[in-house]
């Protein structure tokens, strides 16, 4: 367990429940975790994890020029995932009909998504504007197609793990929770106006 | 991006593309083309400007109604925000056109045309905005509330912009409106296009908020602070499409959160130096497919044909006969440089084998091939006068070119 494990976090894998669930008891217990721990200390990196503890990955130990440089490509990963990630649970909480966002381990049933959008005008809309967002253009023209486009991209990118291939139930991973820790921070400190009021919406002139 | 910033960028971006902003503003629409089309994509962000069909972009609403009153306009202006009510000022401003059309008075017809035109965009604007507005607010903030009396406040307000909302979608009559504008296939197309394809959407949202109304009306409700977060994040990414978060990894104290490591490609090579592994190693050589039988089969020999010189007659194609005029009238022009020379006139002069509109055609064909190499020969449209509302077709009569003189 500990080679497989060393080898997923140096590969830049989150580990969680979902996604590696052996590896992630593995290191609830605190001797594992000190032991590997200890052996990414030894070439410079160390174990991190997110806000609530439901995913571990590796970080760099110090951050000199080449970190940062490596560190500055993840993040232009992210912030290409950042429109289309919170756009995808918006539009999921209106599916499900819920007051609550994904959390990992939810799960996701294609055929149960697709009966709801395609009896959904304004959903099939918003499907279908993820095709301006770069790695959801899909050739698919039926909201099927854009569908599944839109699952596997967000499988591809960590989100989402297939939990049946047969029935395509998916599985939502603990790298939302590094997600929502990184959204919350980029609403504080960017101060963007998320809470919106009841009040009688007047639009002021654009001058 | 904070606020100063972001006025000082809208504001540079106006001067920057005023002349877009202008055609936009005085054609009603402006389609992007290779040059403009960054330029348009950055205005369209920035809300000056909005889609209008595949290709094209309109001035946005409120911008317009800007313009025409600080310029003075005398367009008509509403300034309220009675959604139905404008929709009784769509049915009068067509019914104006429609009676300006059949008393053959052009000037009228065009400024009540455009007032449609206004109309339509006004009130497909708004109701983009409100609907989608109020289902956020429904989501992410109805019944989520501690007290009776909060709720009760909020129902009011709620069932009020529902109200409204109704209303608007209702007074607009499809079949009515498309029928009074049957005749006028420019105007049947903008109303299809920009309003009454978008109607079930509405309508559906207006479904969503009522579901919600009617499970909640007298029910309390707790929605978890991180949904709050993602709707609004998400409501104001719709509201700001061309937003881009900070560079946070610029900072000195790098956030925590961003320091991930970048994945390792590990790779392994087996040891054929090492005894102890050696029965697995040839075990899975042996596994291995081996081609050495295709690679060792011998050849054969390629035959070699014979080629014989042929002797073939060189044939001497004649040039069309439009390319003979039109090689006249470019030699003509750069004879004359600096002189104006009619397409026409020179076809009525010389050209009596082809007819005039497949001569202009061809002279159009010539000058953008000529275009390509250089770009001496200036040409000018000689159009017949618009007459139709709408069409976006112009009629060419004559193409005036001139060899620019050195």
């Amino acid at each position: 367990m500990f080679e497989s494990l060393v080898k997923r976090l140096l590969q830049g894998e989150f580990i969680c429940e979902v996604t590696d669930e052996a590896g992630f008891q593995y290191l609830q217990d605190q001797e594992n975790l000190f032991q590997i721990e200890d052996y990414l200390q030894r070439i410079n990196y160390r174990l991190a994890s997110t806000q609530n503890k439901l995913a571990f990955y590796a970080a760099y130990m110090e951050i000199d020029n080449t970190a940062r440089q490596d560190i500055r490509k993840i993040f232009q990963q992210f912030r290409l995932e950042l429109h289309p990630v919170v756009e995808w649970l918006d539009m999921m909480m209106a599916c499900l009909k819920q007051d609550t966002s994904l959390s990992p381990g939810d799960t996701l049933a294609l055929s149960s998504l697709l009966q709801v959008i395609e009896n959904n005008q304004a959903l099939a809309d918003r499907l279908q504007a993820f095709a301006k967002f770069k790695d959801f253009t899909s050739n698919e023209d039926s909201v099927k197609g854009r569908l599944e486009k839109l699952l596997n991209t967000l499988h591809k990118w960590g989100y989402l793990q297939l939990a049946n291939r047969d029935t395509l139930i998916y599985q939502v991973t603990g790298k939302l929770d590094y997600f929502y820790q990184s959204l919350q921070f980029i609403q504080e400190n960017e101060e963007i106006p998320v809470e919106q009021g009841e009040e009688e919406q007047t639009q002021e002139n654009l001058f | 991006m904070n606020k100063t910033q972001g006025l000082a960028r809208l504001f540079k971006a106006l001067a920057n593309h005023s002349e877009l902003i202008e055609k936009a503003y005085y054609e009603g629409v402006i389609y992007k083309d290779s040059k403009n089309q960054r330029a348009l994509n950055q205005l369209k962000q920035m809300k000056v400007l909005v889609g209008h069909g595949v290709d094209g972009y309109r001035i946005s609403g409120r911008l317009g109604q800007f313009v025409d009153s600080a310029l003075s306009s005398d367009r008509l202006r509403r300034l309220d925000t009675d959604l139905a009510s404008w929709v009784d000022t769509l049915e009068q401003q067509i019914l104006l056109y429609q009676g300006a059309w059949d008393e053959n008075r052009i000037n009228d017809a065009e400024n009540y045309s455009a007032e449609i035109e206004r109309v339509i965009f006004e009130l497909a604007d708004n109701l983009e905005e409100n609907t989608s507005y109020l289902l956020m607010l429904i989501n992410s903030r109805f019944a989520n509330v501690r007290t009776l009396q909060e709720k009760k406040k909020q129902n009011e307000f709620y069932i009020s912009r529902v109200e409204l909302l109704v209303q608007a979608i209702s007074s607009l009559r499809p079949e009515y409106l498309l029928e009074m504008v049957d005749d006028h296939p420019a105007l049947y197309l903008l109303l299809e296009e920009q309003l009454m394809r978008l109607l079930p959407i509405y309508h559906q949202r207006l479904q969503d908020i009522l579901d919600k109304l009617k499970t909640f009306l007298f029910e309390l409700r707790k929605i978890e602070a991180r949904a709050q977060l993602v709707q609004g994040f998400s409501f104001f990414l719709r509201q700001n499409p061309g937003y881009e978060m900070q560079d946070w990894t610029e900072q000195d104290n790098l956030p925590e959160q961003w320091n991930q490591i970048k994945p390792l490609q590990l790779s392994i090579s087996a040891n054929t130096q090492d005894y102890a592994v050696e029965t697995e190693l040839v075990n899975i050589v042996q596994k291995l497919r081996v081609d050495s039988d295709a690679l060792l089969t011998k050849k054969r020999k390629q035959k070699i044909n014979k080629v014989a010189v042929v002797d073939r007659e060189i044939q001497v194609m004649e040039l069309p006969l439009y390319r003979k005029w039109l090689r006249r009238y470019f030699y003509l022009l750069e004879q004359q440089q600096g002189h104006a020379v009619s397409a026409l006139s020179f076809q009525k002069k010389y050209v009596h084998d082809i007819e005039p509109a497949l001569w202009l055609g061809c002279v159009l064909n010539e000058w953008l091939r000529q275009q390509q190499r250089h770009t001496n020969i200036k040409m000018e449209f000689i159009q017949f006068a618009s007459h139709a509302a709408f069409t976006g077709n112009k009629k060419v009569k004559d193409i005036v070119l001139c060899w620019r003189s050195e």
